[in-house]
């Protein structure tokens, strides 16, 4: 009873001080009758600013339809979907049915589908069934591929939008760009 | 009166604190389709469609829209659609725009609820979280 009175009070200031929300942003000068509502009701707040980071999805979290992000991504659950990205972790529990589209995709879990990525990394734990398309590629022993890996990560759109343009200067192109991927991956 | 509210129900009980596995769903993400989980979920990002899961936190920053089925729920950002918790917790920063089912409820001052708030006994939750596992 004590508490919710206070907190009514912290939160009275808040909205007359204020325009905004967070309790966290309250000035010092409120009195110190109110400051001990104050960490009560930031406490849980505070445990979300900690693990403020990449986006979990965690162990027993499973999902149905998209995950869409524009930051980093740890998946240790199960996914039924596309998910989109910068930077995809897939732990040894996750398990996706569905397209990985990202930056970066480090694979430790199952997939099933295909990975479409710039930098794609399967871990000894990895087992994918699907296709990969990769600009770079790294296999550690032990991970289980069953599928074809396309180093055309970024290209395949192009070839698709424009057929008919001339070939050669097209492909001369491509092929400049694949030497120049070999050696830089290698 | 407010403190009646809270006479067996602290707003520690309430309040979503860390357990084994919380599942953050971060500022940039959004998430479409149905979200499941015995856990608890902290939400940042966006989330458009359903969400079963043993504790909810809706941060300020994030945005639900859709149907959400948890034991706790505490609400600190918007939310379209229909809330089914036991325990609800809304925050001075909270949007509810639909209906709250709930057994319990804690509303801040300075939250906003545009819609009912109908009372359900405890078994009502029971039941239909039971319905929601048949579902999935």
């Amino acid at each position: 009873m004590n508490m919710f009175s206070r907190s009514d009070r912290t939160l009275d200031l808040n909205s007359s001080s204020l325009p905004g929300r967070p309790k966290g942003e309250l000035p010092a000068s409120t009195t110190t009758d109110v400051r001990p509502a104050q960490v009560s009701t930031q406490a849980a707040g505070q445990t979300a600013a900690h693990k403020q980071g990449p986006s979990i999805i965690s162990k027993a979290v499973k999902v149905t339809g998209q995950v869409e992000s524009t930051e980093d991504i740890q998946i240790d659950g199960e996914v039924l979907g596309d998910i989109r990205g910068n930077l995809i972790k897939i732990g040894k529990t996750a398990k996706i049915t569905g397209t990985v589209y990202g930056e970066e995709v480090e694979l430790a879990g199952t997939i099933d589908g295909n990975i479409e990525a710039k930098k794609v990394v399967l871990t000894s734990t990895a087992h994918m069934s699907g296709d990969l398309v990769h600009q770079e590629l790294k296999v550690e022993s032990g991970a289980f591929v069953n599928g074809r890996c396309r180093p055309e990560f970024g290209k395949a759109p192009e070839k698709n939008v424009h057929p008919v343009k001339p070939a050669t200067v097209g492909r001369e192109q491509t092929v400049l760009q694949n030497s120049g991927n070999v050696s830089a991956s290698l | 009166m407010l403190p009646r509210l809270g006479r067996n129900q602290t707003p520690h009980d309430t309040r979503i604190g860390g357990e084994e596995t919380v599942a953050e769903i971060g500022k940039g993400l959004t998430i479409t389709g149905r979200l499941n989980t015995t856990g608890e979920i902290h939400v940042h990002g966006k989330i458009l469609g359903q969400i079963m899961a043993g504790r909810l936190f809706l941060a300020t920053d994030g945005f639900m829209q859709g149907d959400l089925v948890a034991n706790d729920v505490r609400i600190a950002g918007r939310f379209n659609g229909r809330i089914y918790g036991r325990n609800v917790l809304l925050d001075s920063s909270a949007e509810v725009t639909g209906r709250i089912f709930h057994n319990t409820i804690v509303v801040a001052k300075g939250a906003r609820i545009d819609g009912r708030i109908p009372w359900r006994p405890p078994n009502y939750f029971e039941t239909l979280e039971h319905m929601w596992e048949v579902q999935s």
